[in-house]
């Protein structure tokens, strides 16, 4: 019954979100609307962090990797081949999904904070050829200057911020509504179940590296669509784009908005780098002090949940000291996935 | 024969000073890294402001430090004690979720860590300050027919000294045994009667100390400015999940690899030298994890 | 279904976030250009937190200590100066730009202390037509019809000292530098000139060596290869950590022997003093010195110490000379110093007296012609400092 209550309150939350973004740009100003844009790119990467990190139980921070591919694979679309945004989108998506299914033999073994330095080497080492591969990336200094976008054969350059931010709001809705389709599916189900018990799911037949390593792909593809609207709502794009920091600030927005939930993730994701967007604008050379702050309250207004632990101080299970034991990933590096 | 004997010398010659310093720089690792297996494998903290009580330290060595060997031994003891208390005070916000997760322990030390830095930036300035080490240690000597710093060499053997310390201290003496006995099992401490509270304390304590520690004897190797908290964190996390988070042998072979990788590797294949280090790490942790599944699949 | 967090206090957190963030998009929204009262608003975009902190605190300072100097006024308007932060890159820097100039609208842009943070922006000043007058970092750029610059092309330093190199070291010169767009561009201006002058560079393969940018903090290894290529003189390029880091180390390395020079960053301002000793006698080329014996500089270094501790520094002097020259051209743009009214004025200005002596804009760079200087660092008095040593090539395109 409670339930029942929560989730339609849930439902007319995310309703009146979603209307609020709609009409945004005509109620706020330039300023608002072009940030709004950019965040909502940088949130789409959050969900592509959300799905693996509360979904599949892998905790990520290499999701600028194929975040970063499909931004600099649509910019090379754009400027050679298309200025169609579905074009783009489409290859961008593409090639995060390439990237992401390349670096899966990487990951598909590994669990907990293995999984987090696995794809931090592999973000890292994305930015650095990316800041060394000058022909087609322009180096460290970034590329500029990209042909406007149509959205679709036959309509006009997007050319105002409002035109860019709707546009970038279109796909994010859409590529969200695909994502919550998906994990309604049977994929999806034996994912998460594979999160929550990955022993039985395997004696039961099921192949759950194939379901993790889709899930990588999967995510992959969702990051390397937000690449390209990046790139639409930024003009601009340089491997600083795609460092340490913004995958960290992704992870915590994340986890502030609950990992298993693609709309907190997407909640939780936007906030964090808005409020470290504006904060840089309003209080110079205060922002981090500010950030730091707020990353530390925020623990604090979450007591419930962070102390609700269901696996408690199980954590030795999967230190190398039992080598032997299986690497059941949501026991001992990241409980809370527990759904 | 006389021509191969130098052929071959001048081959190896040009790599004995990095390989000498990739010890001091594997050690000074090791040291900065030892505490973060404390936290990670007996008290199950992901403590991302680990290198920030490292920087702790290395301010105070900056601020302290005449060119005294007085001034040195007081900066060790105010860069320990203040990094240590830092480390309690660090226990204390981490109350509410010591129990948790890892990635809401992350939020947390993640927001400690920037507003921690910032902190430091406004209180010691913008700009790197200066590090000034005891007279005797500031010039070089002449190891193998090469110049070599004098003060890198005496931290080899002082830090050679502290991971000697830390083995024993953890083998041989009844804070070492809960150590261990909490690294192994958890739920078997708390049972004896050590409150989880008292020994979240005692871990940061001690690796707030360690960190200090090598904050100020490292602050003539990486030396504290805007960016050593991130450094530090950075190849502290990187030796700790290498070796095996919460092994202490396995964490300094790691760090010794990845000292010479950041220094013989180097001066061996400069061309690859900015992938070094995260293509070995991702390459490690990928293979044994790999090993870990195959393993358990067979059995 | 459980949830991980009970969504309500999800939610708390959520608005904790939300609220900071509507309270500040709430506040201030005013016209574009100046306003009827006479005042003219211009944005200051630079680094006052993270890595380069030291160098946007330079800039900010320098900035206003020509307003503090002029009655707080450009052009015969008051400034309204609004400041936001770069922080360490693009990342940052395009959202704080994108406030000041769609938020505060301000007339015109000044500051800006990475060349990739420049570069983020361009499109945003294409788009609002407000003029750049940056006052450090530069990229390479397509297009400059709103882009000034009083600092200096990144190939310009290592340009103008390699004759000199040339004519004084007896052999070859090693050339080492950081992996990034300013590294290659400081670098790249030396040894084509160089190379094309018939001098030899030390490196194995004719090709400057590197290193990570800002992975690394040990140089030792790249020191072993100086001392096996042989060669009889090092230029490099770094600034801020690295120049520390390199600078100590080479000092206790065994090539320390081997003369050191270098682009003037690498002993420019703060980081001098924390290199001390080691840094003494290096050679280093700049378009500034806070030493030049002429009017204008005596009376910015003084109006300078008056307000700060040591010597000003070549950033912070080529941010008091983007407020020059927002002065002139707010003047001469006449009763309505639109955006673009200003940008046409800033390519009439002509010629510009400076604490660096008298510089202009090149028409086809818009950034500086002006002299650079040889200098070394020397004790004077009690402290370190990079003194004057020679005059070197006037350069500018």
């Amino acid at each position: 019954m409670r339930d029942e209550v929560i989730r339609r309150a849930r439902g007319a939350v995310a309703a009146l979100v979603l209307a609020g973004l709609v009409v945004a740009p005509w109620v706020v100003d330039d300023y608002t609307t072009a940030i709004l844009a950019r965040t909502l790119a940088l949130a789409l990467v959050g969900v592509s962090v959300a799905l693996l990190t509360g979904v599949a139980g892998m905790p990520t921070l290499g999701q600028t990797a194929p975040y970063a591919a499909g931004a600099y694979a649509c910019v090379v679309v754009g400027s050679r081949i298309s200025d169609v945004g579905v074009v783009q989108l489409a290859v961008a998506a593409g090639a995060g999904a390439v990237l992401a299914a390349l670096t899966v033999p990487l990951v598909v073994h590994a669990r907990g904070v293995i999984v987090l330095m696995i794809t931090l080497a592999i973000g890292e080492l994305v930015v650095t050829i990316l800041g060394r591969w000058r022909s087609v990336t322009g180096g460290t200094d970034g590329l500029a200057g990209m042909p406007a976008v149509r959205p679709f054969w036959g309509l006009p350059p997007l050319a105002s911020d409002q035109a860019r931010y709707l546009y970038t709001l279109v796909v994010v809705a859409t590529l969200v509504g695909a994502a919550l389709l998906l994990l309604r599916t049977r994929a999806g189900l034996l994912l998460r179940a594979g999160r929550d018990d990955e022993t039985r799911l395997r004696a039961s037949g099921h192949r759950v590296p194939l379901h993790v390593s889709g899930a990588h792909i999967a995510a992959g593809a969702i990051a390397g669509g937000a690449g390209s609207l990046l790139v639409v709502a930024q003009q601009y794009i340089s491997p600083a784009d795609f460092g340490f920091d913004t995958s960290a600030l992704l992870l915590l927005g994340v986890v502030i908005g609950g990992t298993a939930s693609i709309g907190g993730a997407l909640v939780g994701a936007a906030l964090v780098i808005a409020v470290r967007d504006w904060l840089f604008g309003v209080l110079p050379g205060h922002a981090p002090l500010v950030l730091g702050a707020l990353f530390v309250a925020t623990v604090y207004l979450l007591p419930s949940g962070v102390n609700r632990a269901r696996v408690r101080l199980r954590a030795s299970s999967a230190a190398p000291s039992h080598p032997q034991a299986p690497p059941a990933r949501d026991a001992a590096t990241v409980p809370e996935l527990r759904a | 024969m006389m021509a191969v004997v130098a052929a071959g010398t001048n081959r190896i010659d040009p790599y004995v000073i990095p390989a000498l310093d990739g010890v001091a720089y594997g050690l000074l690792v090791f040291v900065a890294a030892s505490g973060l297996v404390f936290c990670f494998g007996v008290a199950n903290i992901l403590n991302l402001a680990h290198g920030t009580l490292y920087a702790i330290g290395g301010y105070t060595a900056a601020a302290l430090l005449d060119g005294g060997w007085a001034s040195l031994a007081l900066a060790l003891a105010v860069g320990v004690l203040a990094a240590g208390a830092a480390g309690v005070l660090l226990a204390g916000l981490l109350t509410p979720v010591a129990t948790g997760n890892h990635l809401t322990q992350a939020l947390l030390t993640f927001g400690v860590a920037l507003a921690g830095g910032s902190l430091l930036v406004a209180g010691f300035g913008p700009d790197d300050p200066q590090v000034r080490v005891p007279a005797a240690l500031e010039g070089s000597v002449v190891v193998a027919g090469h110049r070599y710093a004098a003060y890198r060499l005496v931290f080899i053997v002082v830090a050679a000294a502290i991971a000697a310390a830390l083995y024993l201290v953890v083998r041989r003496t009844r804070a070492g045994m809960l150590v261990r006995a909490a690294v192994d099992d958890a739920e078997m401490v708390a049972c004896l009667g050590v409150s989880p509270a008292r020994i979240r304390a005692g871990v940061l304590a001690a690796a707030g100390a360690l960190a200090g520690a090598a904050g100020v004897l490292g602050a003539p190797i990486i030396g504290p400015g805007t960016d050593t908290a991130d450094t530090v964190l950075l190849l502290s996390l990187v030796v700790v999940v290498l070796g095996g988070l919460g092994s202490m042998a396995g964490t300094l072979l790691a760090a010794l690899a990845i000292g010479e990788i950041q220094t013989l590797g180097v001066a061996l294949l400069p061309s690859a030298a900015p992938f070094l280090l995260f293509a070995a790490m991702a390459a490690v942790l990928a293979v044994r994890a790999r090993g870990l599944a195959s393993r358990w699949g067979a059995t | 279904m459980p949830h991980t967090t009970p969504w309500h206090s999800r939610a708390l957190g959520a608005t904790l976030l939300a609220v900071v963030l509507t309270v500040g998009t709430a506040c201030g929204d005013d016209g574009p250009g100046p306003s009827a009262s006479g005042s003219i608003k211009v944005g200051l975009l630079a680094s006052l937190s993270g890595t380069y902190q030291s160098v946007g605190t330079e800039i900010r300072d320098g900035f206003q200590l020509y307003l503090d100097t002029h009655d707080g006024k450009l052009g015969g308007r008051r400034v309204d100066l609004v400041v936001a932060d770069e922080g360490n890159g693009a990342q940052t820097a395009v959202p704080a730009a994108t406030k000041l100039l769609k938020q505060d609208r301000v007339a015109a842009l000044t500051g800006i202390v990475g060349g990739g943070s420049v570069a983020g922006v361009t499109p945003l000043l294409e788009e609002t037509k407000v003029p750049l007058v940056g006052s450090n970092g530069r990229p390479e750029l397509k297009d400059v019809s709103r882009v000034w610059h009083t600092s200096y092309l990144s190939d310009e330093p290592g340009e103008a000292i390699a004759q000199h190199v040339r004519d004084t070291v007896q052999g070859s010169v090693y050339a080492i530098g950081p992996d990034y767009q300013g590294g290659w561009d400081e670098l790249r201006g030396f040894t084509d000139t160089f190379v094309k002058i018939g001098g030899k560079l030390a490196n194995s393969d004719g090709k400057t060596t590197f290193t990570p940018f800002p992975a690394t903090t040990n140089f030792t290894p790249y020191f072993a290869r100086i001392k096996a290529s042989g060669a009889a003189a090092v230029y490099t390029f770094y600034a801020g950590s690295a120049a520390v880091d390199f600078v100590k180390q080479y000092a206790q390395s065994e090539i320390k022997d081997v003369p050191l020079y270098a682009a003037g960053f690498l002993t420019e301002g703060g980081v001098l003093n924390a290199q001390g000793d080691a840094a003494r006698d290096i050679f280093s080329v700049l378009n500034y010195s806070p030493d030049l014996d002429n009017a204008e500089n005596r009376a910015f270094v003084a109006a300078w110490k008056a307000k700060h501790d040591g010597s000003p520094t070549t950033y912070a002097l080529a941010s008091y000379d983007a407020a020059a020259v927002l002065d002139r051209a707010i003047g001469a743009a006449g009763s309505d110093p639109t955006p673009e009214a200003i940008n046409t004025a800033i390519g009439q200005l002509g010629q510009i007296a400076s604490p660096r002596g008298t510089w202009q804009f090149s028409t086809t760079t818009h950034s500086p012609v002006q002299k650079w200087y040889l200098r070394q660092v020397r004790q004077d008095g009690r402290a370190l400092s990079n003194t004057v040593v020679g005059d070197l090539a006037t350069v500018g395109r």
